[in-house]
Parts: structure tokens; C-alpha cells; sequence
């Protein structure tokens, strides 16, 4: 059987090796970019290349940022209360938080949560770093916002016992029904633990 | 309850048939190999969401569909329950398979009066009870056997429990790699505290369930025995958890059996690190049956299997009846070819309390006129059905 020219076999295989692209949509994808301009691929393959460059992890929060930057944007703002930290799993996760505008602390990216399956320990991720941020600074509240996931709990009940003793108080976001969702819709699991973390009206 | 409607979309033999379901008996005669069983396993799916022939369930999507883009078996059916109809609908999408049997993951896409919902959500709602000439495997194989059927009847019944049994296999597995990390490379032990909790959490619920339900069962059950061999034999079946390896020993209170429960799997932290796996727990619970004192695995006859079988069936019905005052419908897959005059007059005795059961034959002189006058018979031929009468 005849396969794709090499170039194009090259960019379809590099395509399918990022998360949620089958075989046939990086097909379209490479067919997409063969028959557009060259400013198309130019400006794809020019951002690609900015892309590690141009990008690097604050020393502090261990967010991503502008290479050449001391510290993140959030890390270095006079803006910010330095003395409530969020504990989130992933950059991305930073950014829907700064979304909702709500919160005015710091952060830390954990970068993963502790996976016995992928066999991702304390050591993988940045919680000694974690540690030591909230040892030596000025810290009075961690929040830890990992998913509520079977791991992310695992991770948050891991990292408030290692917490513990730090003087700082420890709190986990609640986890409750989607707002708009409908009770009857509800899994039971999410019903059991909205039901748990109800509050007083 | 029973069923209104059934249509099957290349499942197993069947590339599309629908029938529409009397109330009381249905008989469905054909020479082998022709869908009959298969027939009872797809109304059995839409109580356990899984085959009751096999623990693969990407074998019920039919050999020619396999060779579609994407092959899609599907289970509609439209049934009345406390004088409500309700509509269930199964999709199982084989994704990534080939044409060969048995290969490729089975997508699971579960409709439950038109809204998604997933398994652990979805059961319970429609409910069956199988009884099949292969269950002699219950009593004859592993303990897994015996959990398996624990589990689809408990999960049909009992809420909660499939998903305590999900969240419990899930956090199990996390444990086990847990273990078997902090085996090679060792680390902190205490990252096995979360895992200990949720596994105490939800498993105990599953321990009491069990013994609860194997309790009401026996006592359902050993009556019916009693009438059917003559006031000979006294049946009981027992639960034994891994726990306590007695089911006497268990703390009758759930919050007693949560601490005792937790304070093992603490205690065990060494062991099963050493082990890599998890020792105690609902994962190594087994069944025994008894009759007259003994263990029918090992001092039973085939005759007595059979009729304990068919006991164990009948007090299951009752259960099921008792605990969400529907009665459900019941499946007999080539049963009655196995069972002497009197226990078969017994059993068809008994399913006249039902509002609805399937049973298959390959022989219709098994019956009585009067009771195939009662019924309807639906021929099955190639994967084809004909309602003869
Ligand atoms: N995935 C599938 N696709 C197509 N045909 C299948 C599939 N799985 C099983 N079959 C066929 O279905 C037939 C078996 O059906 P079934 O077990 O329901 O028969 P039966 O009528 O109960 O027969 P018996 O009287 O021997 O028990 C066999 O011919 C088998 O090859
Ligand atoms: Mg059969
Ligand atoms: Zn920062």
C-alpha cells in the first residue's frame, strides 16, 4: 500500500501524539495546512517555536510565565494578599480562577496530583517547594484547590496533613451541585457531597 | 414490571428485530444456535448493563457490524413499571476494534427516559432475574463467580450500591499500585491513609448489603426448598467476609464495622506492602451454599445443585419483590429440560405470581397444554422472531 509522502506522514504522526487528535483529524489537519497559504503554516510553525521559548515557570508559584520575567505576573503584583495561597494542579486551573476575579491571594501549581497508577509521588511534584513557602512566609490561609477527583482528594488530604502544625488554616473548595444543574440530574456522589458540605442559610 | 417493547439493533445474531411483550409468558422455541439465549441476555443488559454469558461484553456486537465505521449495537426497550412506562435505552459503541470477534472497547451510553445517565445511576431501575443451566458455575468455580452474582442482583437492588462497588474497584486498584510503589521504591506510608478511608467507606457498605441480602434471601430461599425436595433438605446460603472470615463475627452496627474495618486495613499497612496488594476486603468475600449441613461444592449431587438452584431463584424473585414491591421479570434459559416432573411443576407453580417471564426451549412437549395455552410461543430462527401464537 502506498503511504503519505514522508512530510506529510511526519506532520499527521506529530499531530496524533497530542491529546484528543485521532488518526483521521490529523489527517484533516495536515491536508488543511498543504492546501493553505504559506502564511499559515509559517505563523503556525513560528508560534510553536516561540512557544518553549518564550515560556518558563515562576520560581515562586511554579505558574508559567514570560521567559525572562524574576517572578509572575500574580507573584510580583503589590496587589495581591500575600497571605492566602491556592493550591491548584495545573496553569491552566490559575486561569480559570483568575477568571471568576474572586480571588486575591497567590497561588502554587502542584503540577499533577499524586497518581498511584502513574506511579506519581510527593517527589514528582512541586510540594516540597509548597512546603516551604508557606514555612517561611507570612502564610494564614491554604487553599487547596486540587479537582475533586479520587486523586485530587488523595493530593489534598496528603498535603493537609504535611500542612499541619504550619499554623496556617487549611481549607479545601467546596464541591457541590453544578449551579443551574438540576437535582434530578445529579449523580449520587455529587448529591452526597453537596448534601455533606451544605451551609447554613 | 414488564416489559412493552424490545428493539435490538445488531446485537449478537439479532442485525434488527422488534417485539412488542404480552403481560405473563412468553415461550421462545427454536433449534440451537438460533438467538434464543441471546434474547434473554439483551433484556437481562438492561437490568445489569452487562451479559450474564460473559464478563466481555464487546462480544454482543453482531460479527457483520463489526466491519461498520463505527459499530453501534443497540437495546430499546419501552417497559411499565408501577403502572408507569418508562423507556431505557442502551448504545454500545465498539471503539477501536476489528472485525475479529471479541476485540476492541465497548463504549457504554446508557438513556433513561431520554436523559444520559451512567451505569452505577442507571441501575435499578428495570429489574430481571436470570436463571440459567450454567449457574451451576456459581457453586462449581472461583469466588469470583459467586461476588459476580452478588454484585449484578445486589446492584439492581440495593441503592447505592453500585456505586459504592465502582468507587471501591477504583480505589482498590489506586491502593494496590499504591502498595506496590511504596514496595519497590518505598516513601511515605502515610500517602495510604485516603485510600484506607475511602476503601473503609464504601466497602462497608457493601459488607453490610451483602450480609443483609444473603440473610433475606436464605430465609426466602429455604422455604421453597423445603416443599420442593419432599421436607428433606434444609438450604441456606452464607456469606463469608473476608473480613472476619464469619459472618457471626461481624459488628451488626455499621459505624462498629467501619472503625474494626479501617483499624485492619491500617493495621495491615506492612503486610500488604510486603504483598503489594490488598489483603482484606469485599474483593475476597465468597459464598457458601449448604444443604443439610453440607457444602454443596463439595458433597452436592447434580440433582441437589440443580434444585438448590432453583430455590435460590425463586427466594431471589421474592426478594427483589419485597424490597421494591415490583416484581421482576424473570428470565429461565433451557432450565426446565434439566428438572424432574415435580420440581418443574413446582417452578411453573411459581412463576404464575409473575407478571412477565421469557423462558427458552428447544422442545415445546416440555410443557403442558394449558400452560402453553396461557402464553404466547414466539419461534426464533437465524436471528428472525415469529409470533407463531
Ligand atoms: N456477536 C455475534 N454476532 C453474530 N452472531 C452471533 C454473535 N454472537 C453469537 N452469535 C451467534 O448466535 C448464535 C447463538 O445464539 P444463542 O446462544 O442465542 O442460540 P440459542 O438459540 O440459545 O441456541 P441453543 O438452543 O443452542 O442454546 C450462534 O449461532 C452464534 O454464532
Ligand atoms: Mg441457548
Ligand atoms: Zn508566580
Amino acid at each position: 500500500m502506498a503511504g503519505l509522502p514522508e512530510p506529510l506522514q511526519d506532520l499527521v504522526d506529530a499531530f496524533s501524539r497530542l491529546p484528543g487528535i485521532g488518526p483521521k483529524t490529523a489527517s484533516r489537519l495536515a491536508f488543511y495546512l498543504l492546501n493553505s497559504p504559506d502564511e499559515v503554516s509559517h505563523g503556525l510553525s513560528s508560534a510553536l517555536e516561540g512557544l518553549k521559548a518564550g515560556i518558563t515557570l515562576c520560581p515562586e508559584c511554579f505558574n508559567i510565565t514570560l521567559a525572562g520575567r524574576e517572578r509572575c505576573e500574580i507573584c510580583s503584583s503589590s496587589q495581591r494578599d500575600t497571605a492566602s495561597l491556592c493550591v491548584v494542579e495545573k496553569p491552566l486551573d490559575v486561569l480559570v480562577l483568575e477568571k471568576t476575579g474572586a480571588f486575591t491571594g497567590r497561588y502554587h501549581v502542584l503540577h499533577g496530583v499524586l497518581s498511584p497508577i502513574e506511579g506519581i509521588g510527593p517527589n514528582d511534584l512541586r510540594i516540597r517547594e509548597l512546603l516551604d513557602r508557606v514555612r517561611n512566609g507570612d502564610i494564614h490561609e491554604v487553599i487547596l484547590a486540587t479537582n475533586p477527583s479520587m486523586e485530587g482528594d488523595a493530593t489534598a488530604q496528603y498535603l493537609q496533613k504535611q500542612l499541619a502544625g504550619s499554623g496556617a488554616r487549611v481549607t479545601r473548595l467546596a464541591r457541590g451541585l453544578p449551579v443551574g444543574g438540576e437535582l434530578e440530574y445529579a449523580d449520587q456522589n455529587t448529591l452526597l457531597r453537596a448534601l455533606a458540605g451544605r451551609q447554613e442559610l | 414490571m414488564r416489559l412493552t417493547r424490545l428493539s435490538l439493533t445488531n446485537y449478537r445474531a439479532f442485525a434488527q428485530v422488534e417485539v412488542v411483550l404480552p403481560r405473563g409468558v412468553v415461550v421462545l422455541v427454536g433449534d440451537n444456535a438460533q438467538g434464543k439465549t441471546s434474547l434473554l441476555e439483551s433484556v437481562f443488559f438492561l437490568a445489569a448493563f452487562t451479559s450474564f454469558q460473559t464478563s466481555q461484553d464487546n462480544q454482543v456486537v453482531n460479527f457483520t457490524a463489526r466491519g461498520d465505521d463505527i459499530p453501534v449495537t443497540r437495546i430499546v426497550a419501552e417497559y411499565e413499571r408501577a403502572e408507569k412506562q418508562h423507556k431505557l435505552e442502551i448504545r454500545l459503541i465498539l471503539q477501536g476494534g476489528s472485525a475479529e470477534y471479541g476485540t476492541g472497547r465497548l463504549r457504554k451510553e446508557i438513556l433513561l427516559d431520554g436523559i444520559k445517565k451512567n451505569a452505577a445511576a442507571a441501575v435499578g431501575h428495570f429489574n430481571a432475574v436470570v436463571f440459567i443451566p450454567q449457574m451451576s458455575r456459581y457453586i462449581d468455580n472461583g469466588p469470583e463467580e459467586r461476588r459476580r452474582y452478588l454484585n449484578l442482583t445486589l446492584a439492581q437492588i440495593v441503592p447505592g450500591y453500585a456505586d459504592d462497588l465502582t468507587r471501591y474497584t477504583r480505589g482498590l486498584i489506586r491502593r494496590n499500585a499504591l502498595l506496590k510503589q511504596l514496595q519497590e521504591q518505598g516513601g511515605d506510608a502515610g500517602m495510604l491513609d485516603y485510600w484506607d478511608e475511602l476503601l473503609a467507606d464504601c466497602g462497608s457498605r457493601l459488607i453490610s448489603a451483602r450480609d443483609a441480602a444473603v440473610r433475606e434471601i436464605t430465609a426466602l430461599a429455604s422455604p421453597v426448598h423445603f416443599t420442593l425436595t419432599g421436607m428433606e433438605e434444609n438450604f441456606s446460603m452464607q456469606y463469608l467476609p473476608a473480613l472476619t472470615q464469619v459472618e457471626a463475627d461481624l459488628p451488626g452496627d455499621i459505624n462498629e464495622l467501619h472503625a474494626s474495618y479501617l483499624a485492619r486495613l491500617r493495621g495491615n499497612h506492612r503486610v500488604d506492602i510486603a504483598r503489594g496488594t490488598t489483603s482484606i476486603g469485599p474483593h475476597r468475600d465468597d459464598l457458601r451454599f449448604v444443604v443439610n449441613g453440607n457444602n454443596l461444592a463439595d458433597f452436592g449431587s447434580r440433582g441437589q445443585v440443580r434444585t438448590a438452584l432453583q430455590s435460590l431463584k425463586l427466594g431471589e424473585l421474592q426478594w427483589m419483590k419485597e424490597r421494591t414491591g415490583e416484581m421482576p421479570v424473570m428470565l429461565l434459559d433451557e432450565t426446565l429440560a434439566e428438572l424432574d416432573e415435580h420440581r418443574r411443576a413446582g417452578l411453573l407453580e411459581s412463576l404464575a405470581e409473575c407478571e412477565q417471564v421469557l423462558l427458552t426451549t428447544t422442545d415445546l412437549d416440555l410443557f403442558t397444554p394449558d400452560f402453553l395455552r396461557s402464553g404466547q410461543i414466539w419461534q426464533v430462527r437465524a436471528g428472525e422472531i415469529e409470533i407463531s401464537k
